[in-house]
């Protein structure tokens, strides 16, 4: 069978992991000298209740080469075949240290890896789909073009309270045209060619609520819709809610931003991601 | 042709002599970290590869030159931090390489190392891009090249690569556009050329000069664009004649000269002594300012211009410096806080003008002809400015949509509705769609005594209008008109109230008043300085 491995930044639930046959491998939160292994040594109710209480902001750095390598010597043990989808390249030097950690495995052992132009939900759904495929027996070969094909189908969507940490990160790009409003704005940012993109700036959260589910509404056909929050569990819940009429409830997945994706887009922040149908 | 060889212990020394140079240099590295991800994390990221690379390479027991850059390599790859750390992974790789069999070595060898750690980090990037540490370490192995066919030594070797790594990363901006607006030159290439130069140091035995100094930045070769300058986005109302002459006269009062035309016009400057006084000012009579000026003493070197040809000028001048995008806008709106406003919603080009002041189809037309964009969403922001707006059209060869904003709340409601991932013609309705959401309340104070609406209304009293057509409130006190208005305006419903307050309000003043709001309605309130004037408030419903 197919080993399905993705970084933490799919913000998939060690839970969903597990049950799922999916391998995790944690990118790491740097609080000043204390270094955590994402979603491993540190949760993200622990990760935001550090982010408020510690002096020192956090930062983050990627999945090495030999993170990598460790896991597909491991993984090639048991399997033939590995596929490998990371957080977008234009996020994270993740993509360039799977295929580094590749490279240096000496094992009869396929290993292919994707980029998966997306990040946190939107990331897990591509990881999903490719975990289904391969409890359903398809090879390495069908479950990377399925893959590939439904990336640019993917779309994704985060409201926020603010772009402080998004900005402060160094991964606002263009969305950096919703920063400086005078106006309270909740923003809603996109990923579009694997990088950030401004979407739209309702008034308050929940003009920002209306948005996502509107969001949602707006695709004829859904083949699964993840959803997603950091720190307002109600608000997903709501979100769930919501979106049970558009989407049946088994079809929609609901994730938890891991403390390194946190470091990046702060606290307060909702989200969905939509595989709209082929 | 002279050689020198070096063994393992020579090659660490190096290193370790490079690591501690580019140790000095991360805080300024990460400081100007923008590319591919400005996260200011390529310094750190490389100390931290090269800390790897050496704890490794100290490992090793072996004096062989081969084995020694293998350790290296094999560190640097397991200690691989972020896109530059991966870099250097692979410049090891390739060093390694380059050296494999080599108890020692000398300035060709390095030099054709190099040449291959070069090739390995090409290759090992999935797009390489130009105007990075890619770029530096290809234009120092082509150096170290050049230079081992002179002479072959390890330092002189050396020393071209450091020389050209400097020059090369100097030309970084003009290759990577990203580097040129951000006004830096490339933090990866920086840090090679730093750990190149530390290792040079060593060979040299000047490693003891490391410990009092620190590496400084590359700079430049080309000019750079200065950060992202203010946009100079509203226009500036022509104010008639530039007027400007010198007054010569005896026991001239500056301070009284400057009272008297304050009066007369805009933009005055008034500047000398009591013998000698330049004056500036922008008037619509410049034969009364003159004629102030001869009852005072002699006038000399009189000029006056005519602002509306100027003003032409200016339109091109802004026009060249603001960046051009998909899709620009152009406003109408009064007041300064308005006027701070609408800049901090994007690219939005504001005429002056609104209620009592309508900007002509001309001033608006010389708008749509400066803004960055062909394609331009208009929105006039009062009833009586729609059609000039849509006069507008007719006369550019640009493709403009009017969005008939007939109120500065409408305006800045379609202004947030504004979508980044869609065309003229979708914002345009998503922007329709928001102005129906919007209610707009504007507090005055009556000019005369009247009966309005059934309402019978006294000189002074303050009323409010609903959408500037209905009269919905009057009363004494300004806040119990606005409290009246939002009710009938249907506040409760709202999801959002916005308090504008005018040029002559305090804040204060604005924020008891949505508290007050707040008390009653239960809904979300925010104040925000207008500055306009007539209205003493403007309130937006949605």
């Amino acid at each position: 069978m197919v080993k399905v491995v993705t970084d933490s930044c799919s913000d998939i639930t060690p839970q969903l992991a597990q049950e799922l046959g999916i391998t995790v491998v944690p990118l790491y939160v740097q609080f000043g000298n204390e270094t955590y292994r994402d979603n491993v040594d540190l949760s993200t109710e622990e990760f935001y209740h550090k982010l408020e209480t510690s002096k020192i902001h956090p930062t983050t750095s990627t999945v090495t080469p030999a993170d990598f390598a460790k896991i597909f010597t491991k993984l090639a043990e048991e399997t033939k075949e590995v596929l490998t989808i990371t957080l977008s390249e234009k996020f994270s030097a993740t993509y360039a240290a799977a295929l580094q950690g590749k490279a240096i495995v000496n094992k009869d052992c396929r290993i292919e890896v994707i980029d998966s132009k997306a990040g946190a939900c939107a990331q897990m759904l591509l990881i999903i789909l490719a975990a289904q495929m391969a409890r359903a027996g398809a090879n390495l070969e069908q479950i990377a073009d399925r893959v590939m094909r439904a990336i640019p189908r993917v779309h994704f969507r985060m409201s926020f309270d603010t772009l402080e940490y998004l900005r402060r990160g160094g991964r606002i790009g263009k969305a950096q045209a919703l920063l400086g409003s005078l106006l309270k704005v909740n923003p809603i940012v996109g990923i579009k060619d694997g990088a950030t993109f401004p979407i739209a700036r309702p008034r308050n959260r929940a003009q920002a609520m209306d948005f996502l589910v509107n969001f949602v509404k707006g695709f004829g056909q859904i083949e699964a819709v993840a959803i997603e929050d950091a720190t307002t569990p109600d608000d997903l819940q709501t979100l769930a809610e919501r979106l049970k009429d558009v989407v049946p409830p088994e079809r929609i997945h609901r994730s938890k931003v891991s403390p390194v994706v946190g470091t990046h887009v702060g606290p307060h922040v909702l989200a969905v991601a939509v595989l709209e149908a082929e | 042709m002279k050689t020198d060889l070096a063994d393992g212990q020579t090659l660490k020394e190096m290193f370790a002599s490079g690591t501690v140079w580019l140790e000095k240099s991360a805080p300024d590295i990460n400081a100007i970290n923008v590319f591919p991800v400005p996260d200011g994390d390529t310094g750190t990221n490389m100390v931290l590869t090269m800390e790897f690379a050496l704890e490794e390479a100290k490992l090793n027991s072996d004096n062989n030159a081969s084995s020694v850059a293998k350790s290296l390599a094999h560190g640097a790859l397991m200690g691989a931090r972020g896109n530059s750390g991966v870099i250097l992974s692979q410049f090891f790789r390739g060093l390694a390489k380059g050296l494999e069999g080599k108890a020692h070595f000398d300035g060709g060898d390095f030099a054709r190392a190099l040449a291959g750690a070069s090739q390995t980090a090409y290759k090992g990037i999935v797009n390489p891009v130009e105007g990075t540490i890619l770029t530096v370490l290809k234009d120092a192995s082509k150096a170290a090249q050049e230079a081992a066919k002179n002479d072959n030594t390890l330092v002189s070797v050396l020393e071209d690569a450091v020389k050209s790594a400097e020059d090369s990363v100097a030309r970084t901006p003009s290759l990577l556009p990203v580097l040129r607006e951000a006004g830096v030159v490339d933090a990866g290439g920086q840090g090679l050329y730093v750990l190149l130069d530390g290792a040079l140091q060593f060979l040299k035995g000047e490693s003891h000069k490391i410990q009092y100094r620190r590496p400084r930045l590359v700079v430049a070769e080309t000019q750079l664009v200065p950060r992202a300058a203010q946009r100079p986005t509203q226009l500036e109302m022509p104010h008639g004649y530039c007027t400007n002459f010198v007054l010569e006269g005896q026991n001239l009062n500056l301070g009284k000269i400057e009272k008297d035309l304050k009066k007369k016009g805009q933009s005055l400057i008034v500047t000398g002594d009591d013998t000698l006084v330049r004056v500036h000012i922008h008037s619509f009579e410049p034969g009364e300012i003159l004629g102030y000026a001869t009852k005072l003493g002699k006038l000399h070197e009189i000029t006056i211009n005519n602002m509306d040809d100027q003003y032409a000028e200016f339109i091109k001048m802004q026009r060249e410096r603001m960046p051009s995008v998909d899709i620009a806008m152009v406003t109408v709106a009064t007041g300064d806080g308005f006027f701070e406003l609408l800049n901090s919603l994007g690219n939005i080009i504001i005429v002056p003008g609104g209620q009592t002041m309508n900007p002509s189809v001309r001033e608006i037309l010389q708008a749509v002809e400066s803004a960055p964009s062909d394609n331009i969403l208009l929105l006039p922001n009062n009833k009586n400015i729609v059609s000039a707006a849509s006069q507008v059209q007719s006369l550019t060869s640009k493709k403009v949509k009017v969005v008939p904003t007939r109120n500065i709340p409408q305006g800045i409601a379609a202004f947030l509705a504004f979508g980044y991932d869609m065309n003229l013609e979708k914002n345009a309705q998503a922007m329709e769609k928001a102005i129906d959401k919007v209610r707009a309340i504007e507090v005055t104070r009556a000019v005369r005594g009247t009966r309005l609406n059934g309402l019978e209304i006294r000189k002074g009293q303050f009323i409010a209008m609903l959408n500037d057509e209905d009269l919905i409130a009057r009363a004494d006190k300004i806040g119990d008109v606005i409290l009246e208005a939002l009710g009938k305006a249907g506040a409760e419903k709202s999801g959002i109230v916005t308090i504008y307050y005018g040029a002559e309000i305090k804040g204060a003043e604005a924020q008891e008043i949505a508290q007050e709001i707040r008390d009653r309605y239960h809904i979300e309130v925010e104040v925000v300085y207008g500055g306009q004037p007539h209205y003493n408030y403007i309130i937006s419903l949605e």
